[in-house]
């Protein structure tokens, strides 16, 4: 093959799709975090507590599982970043965002599950990951899930 | 007991550095290290390669090569005729240690290589664009050259020596890293190699000088061969290439043949018939 | 800051609850502490430089916790619990998350 084709291929074609990927992970991860944002601050009077006992003065009428789950990957220019860093070690910050998008994202699922049924609260939340679309391959797919799950309540007395 | 909403501070479990610049420094850290192996590896491999044994490299090596032998078991008459003026010219090398061989390798592109075990393989396409026995004489004297410093040994010796690291640190790391590393690696091997190519080459002009007189058509070769970069110019293409550009390598002839009092100019043999058809 | 993982601070009165906080890292040792460990995981035994990475991981994690704990204007995280994944080889992920509370 001729050099010059040759280097091109070898070398532009990952570079470009690392600055192509960088761009639209970049603006993704934006809107996700600006989605967030606003949920978070929409259900914010919604209590969502680790604590398993009910305060005292709740009146409670019933109760159900809730569940809010996830699961996010990042960009091929941030898996080519943390593919850097595992060399260096240290934090691997391009990672960082997925780990809290993912968290986030569950929780507020978990919020919003809760709104669904008509609870007013969630109790005894506990939050599990798990790596499921990176089983067969070690580094192809870096996904993460996250499930979030509680109990919520329906309150006779609205906190 | 009271419920306060609130919301805690955004941004607390991610780092706030620039992603470009945490690339930045990543790459250029991996670019850096392999530059740095890369260098230490060629380094030990031109310590080491002197003091193989020509024996050990022979009989490592010998029998991988199809060395054009007919089915009746005689040597081609074309490998004859090359092999009759390689050993003219190894003449003038008197302290070789090697038995040189020749192989003849049907492929487009005009070139000719040294091979562990004394193997010198051309190409077709090198046999039908020289013009004159002394343009060949040169390609042969500068693989004679490659020989004398043993630079196949060390060709191979950098490349494999660097690529089993990469293998090494490939278990570890990520597969850009290592790909992106390995690349930094051979840029900064290039240096080695155009060194042996200009040394390879004024080998090849003192040969040529012993056997004929003159160096005449030494150059001939660079000359009417295009550039082996194709498309890639200037300054990029003397930075990404392993062989020097060939204007650079004609200029560095000329500057070693007036050094050393060798004429340019000289009557040339004509070439013994070596196409294939005939 | 109070931490614990139990439902309330012994000894103490729950007075207000805020919510869920948490903090979660992502962190890898350098490639030298990988190779190092693949080879002692031949014999077996502490892979020493795992344990270090998974204390600094647990460390990073809570002090995000507890930043986001007092930017709420919390004393206490109670009923702690961490979680951890594998987005990438060779790196710690951890989750840690609690209630915060303030108590007296």
């Amino acid at each position: 093959m001729d050099p010059f084709v040759e280097m091109s291929v070898r070398l532009g074609i990952p570079l470009a799709l690392l600055v192509v990927t960088y761009f639209i992970g970049t603006a993704l991860e934006r809107r996700h975090y600006a989605s967030i944002r606003e949920r978070e601050s929409r259900w914010r009077n919604l209590p969502a507590i680790t604590i398993r006992s009910i305060p005292s003065h709740w009146q409670v009428i019933e109760c159900t599982l809730i569940t809010g789950s996830v699961v996010i990957s990042v960009d091929y220019f941030k898996r080519f970043l943390a593919g850097l860093r595992m060399i260096f070690g240290g934090r691997v910050k391009a990672y960082e965002t997925l780990l809290d998008r993912a968290r986030r994202e569950a929780l507020l699922r978990l919020k919003e599950d809760a709104v669904e049924r008509g609870c007013q609260a969630v109790v005894n939340v506990r939050l599990e990951t798990c790596r499921l679309a990176n089983a067969r391959k070690s580094q192809s797919i870096a996904g993460l899930e996250v499930l979030a799950f509680g109990t919520g309540v329906k309150l006779l007395n609205v906190p | 007991m009271k419920f306060k909403p609130s919301l805690p501070e955004d941004g607390i479990n991610v780092s706030h550095t620039h992603p470009l610049r945490e690339a930045l420094l990543l790459v250029g850290g991996v670019v850096a290290i392999g530059a740095a192996v890369a260098t230490a590896v060629a380094v030990a491999v031109d310590l080491a390669a002197p003091h193989i044994p020509i024996e050990l490299e022979a009989r490592l090596f010998s029998g991988w090569i199809d060395r054009g032998v007919e089915d009746d078991g005689a040597v081609a008459p074309r490998e004859r005729l090359l092999a009759q003026l390689l050993n003219r010219m190894a003449r003038h090398w008197p302290e070789n240690p090697y038995v040189f061989e020749i192989a003849i390798w049907d492929q487009p592109e005009p070139n000719a290589v040294a091979l562990p075990g004394g193997v010198i393989a051309v190409t077709n396409a090198l046999l039908e664009s020289v013009e004159s026995e002394n343009e060949l004489a040169f390609v042969l004297g500068h693989e004679l050259g490659h020989f004398h410093s043993r630079d196949h040994l060390r060709g191979l010796g950098r490349g494999v020596a660097f690529s089993l690291l990469l293998v090494a640190l490939g278990v570890g790391g990520g597969g850009s890293a290592v790909q992106l590393a390995s690349l930094a690696g051979r840029f900064a091997q290039r240096d080695f190699d155009r060194t042996q190519e200009i040394e390879a080459d004024r080998f090849g002009l003192a040969l040529l000088a012993a056997e004929y007189g003159h160096v005449s058509g030494a150059t001939a070769f660079f000359e009417h061969l295009p550039e082996l970069d194709g498309p890639l110019e200037g300054a990029f293409a003397s930075y990404f290439s392993t062989h020097p550009l060939n204007a650079d390598r004609i200029r560095a002839l000329h500057a070693a043949a007036s050094e050393m009092g060798w004429a340019l100019r000289g009557e040339r043999q004509p070439l013994p018939l070596l196409s294939p058809a005939r | 800051m109070i931490l614990s993982n139990v439902e309330t601070v012994p000894g103490k009165q729950i007075t207000n609850f805020f919510g869920v906080v948490s903090g979660s890292t992502v962190r890898a040792k350098h490639i030298g502490r990988d190779i190092m460990a693949s080879f002692k995981n031949i014999v077996g035994g502490e892979l020493k430089g795992y344990t270090e990475l998974i204390t600094e991981a647990r460390e990073d994690a809570i002090a995000r916790m507890v930043q986001e704990a007092e930017s709420l204007g919390a004393n206490a995280v109670v009923n702690i619990r961490f979680s951890t994944s594998s987005v990438a080889q060779g790196a710690a992920e951890l989750f840690a998350y609690g209630t915060a509370v303030t108590v007296e």
